[in-house]
């Protein structure tokens, strides 16, 4: 390839030759490495198939030979779950479950993200306040419980705030990382610009951490579903969890594990929603990994 | 040099430490830059280049000495601009957006903005990039934006701290001749920082050699060949190659009067050293 030389659109001269020259050469070997990864997937999404296939079997066999109390047949599982939809009992639990995870994830996701804004952009509040925060952080939820009882009762007001107070966590602190890991190198050049104080922080430093605000927010819905089904549980019951905790009380194990199918179900589209989102808000930090 | 001639950037005895003292990063640096020169910091690792950088910048005071620019202390802002190293965009924004954004903090209305950005894009090259994101770009196109972003702000002085040397070769020696081009049209005054003592001696009218540990100054060489200097490469000449014999020799004699040569050797590339 001959120096290019002084004269600038260069660029747009080179872009169009060199892709029709190279196009032959290329396709083949994306066609190859096409071929290898859907047989890679096709691999995967068999042994995923033969997976399931076994603990179906699995839970067969282990009816057939300890009975329905030890493990329901999946038969059974399947009309369970067929009737409690139908006559509404599942729909409803699910309803109430729904607005206490949504509720209590509004709630943790927009104190978490204030403060944790508030202590990442003032070091200083950030530092007196950390001891305490781990200390909070680091407590299980559950260990609340009984005093949330007292504060607030039984009820989705109290649900709400168990919901919470295990959710705001892992958000806050996500986010305050975030803000006093920005980028040392934007945030310089940004100065180098003339940005002052306020600029930097809301147009260099809160962009920067957003991937990380994300990630917060991935995990804090993730402990919603969790904080949800222990509130259900331990005080009034209500929701999946207190069809689950019904339904185990009287050894219809049947309708528990119809239950918790759509437990699981829940808690794997929160999280894919969510990581769909972090990937679409956070694209460019994935080019940044790659090192540019 | 016109002695009536105002410098617009004039260091005197200028000295900078870190870690409360410590550690000495520059010592005694005087020099002056008129308006519309390009003058270039030469020398190895650990000489603090890059920190006189930042002093001349205003994002660090000195400790020791003087720095006016234009007259007064420096301070960040649209009359001193930066190319770094590595282009450091925003990455979650467009191309046009990156330079939007000093265009705002200059003060620019909200109007006049997208214009003025898609004029200096088009300046390096790079118009029909506006609505990408830096992520798509190459390395070279990424600094190509980082320079326009500079230049948008209409400086009066440019700071580039080792533009090009993170870029392959072909890529360098087409932006060197941009940049040359730009200069040349613009009438801007250019500090530029490399280690690269042929990109010092092919660009500036004057070179400062730094000598490490502390940092300060070793020679200072007037660089003249035939202008544009874009058109008629330099490097043929004679004068080129005396000038970096000189500048090598220098070298040599710091690595003679104590540097470790190691270091000296690692941060030129030994396969120069020996040339």
């Amino acid at each position: 390839m001959s120096v290019e030389r002084a004269e600038r659109p260069l660029l747009r001269e080179r872009g169009p030759k060199r892709s029709v020259s190279a196009a032959p050469a290329l396709s083949a070997h994306v066609i190859r490495a096409r071929r290898q990864r859907s047989l890679e997937s096709g691999a995967v999404f068999g042994t995923q198939i033969l997976i399931g296939l076994g603990l179906l079997a699995g839970m067969y066999a282990l009816n057939a030979v300890g009975g329905n109390l030890l493990m329901p047949s999946p038969t059974d599982v399947v009309e369970e779950s067929i009737q409690m939809w139908s006559d509404g009992t599942m729909l409803s639990g699910l309803g109430q479950s729904l607005t206490v995870i949504t509720l209590g994830f509004l709630l943790s996701a927009s104190t978490g993200i204030f403060l944790g804004v508030l202590l990442g952009g003032f070091r200083v509040l950030g530092r007196v306040l950390e001891p305490f925060v781990n200390a909070m952080n680091s407590t299980p939820g559950a260990a609340f419980i009984p005093l949330i009882i007292v504060w607030f009762g039984l009820y989705t007001e109290a649900k709400v705030v168990v919901v919470w107070n295990a959710a705001f966590f892992p958000i806050l602190i996500n986010t305050t990382a975030g803000i006093a890991n920005a980028n040392k190198e934007l945030v310089e050049m940004a100065r180098a610009f003339g940005a002052r104080r306020a600029t930097l922080f809301w147009k260099v430093m809160v962009p920067d951490a957003l991937p990380s605000i994300l990630s917060g927010l991935r995990i804090g819905a993730a402990i919603c579903t969790v904080g949800t089904v222990i509130a259900e549980l331990t005080m009034a019951q209500s929701g999946l969890g207190g069809l689950l905790a019904a339904a185990g009380n009287r050894f219809q194990m049947d309708r528990y594990f119809a239950v918790v199918i759509v437990l699981m179900a829940l808690g794997t589209a929160i999280t894919a929603l969510l990581r769909f989102a972090e990937r679409r808000l956070g694209r460019w930090r994935v080019s940044l990994a790659n090192g540019r | 040099m016109d002695k009536t001639v105002q410098p617009i950037i004039s260091l005197r005895n200028v000295g900078k430490s870190f870690k409360e003292g410590q550690v000495r990063a520059l010592q005694d640096i005087s020099f002056d830059v008129n308006p519309g020169e390009f003058v270039s910091l030469v020398g190895p690792s650990g000489c603090g280049k890059t920190t006189l950088l930042r002093l001349i910048n205003g994002l660090i005071a000195a400790d020791e000495g003087e720095i006016r620019v234009q007259g007064v202390a420096p301070e960040p802002g649209p009359d001193l601009a930066m190319v770094f190293q590595s282009a450091r965009l925003l990455p979650w924004l467009t191309v046009a957006a990156n330079i939007e954004f000093v265009l705002k903090l200059k003060g620019l209305s909200g109007s006049e903005r997208p214009t003025r950005a898609r004029a200096l894009l088009g300046a390096v090259g790079l118009r029909d990039f506006a609505e990408a994101f830096p992520h798509e770009l190459s390395g070279g196109m990424q600094q190509r934006v980082g320079l326009a972003r500079a230049l948008a702000v209409e400086p009066k002085v440019l700071l580039m701290d080792e533009p090009f040397a993170a870029l392959d070769a072909m890529t360098r020696e087409v932006l060197r001749m941009e940049l040359l081009q730009l200069w040349s049209r613009r009438g801007i005054a250019i500090v530029f920082v490399t280690h690269d003592i042929d990109e010092a001696v092919l660009l500036s009218q004057r070179v400062i050699l730094l000598r490490p540990r502390p940092g300060r100054i070793d020679d200072i060489a007037d660089v003249s060949f035939p202008e544009p200097r874009w058109q008629n490469d330099p490097r043929t000449l004679p004068a080129f190659k005396q000038m970096r014999e000189h500048l090598w020799g220098r070298i040599h004699d710091m690595v003679r009067d104590g540097a470790e040569l190691e270091e000296l050797a690692g941060a030129f590339g030994g396969a120069s050293l020996a040339s």
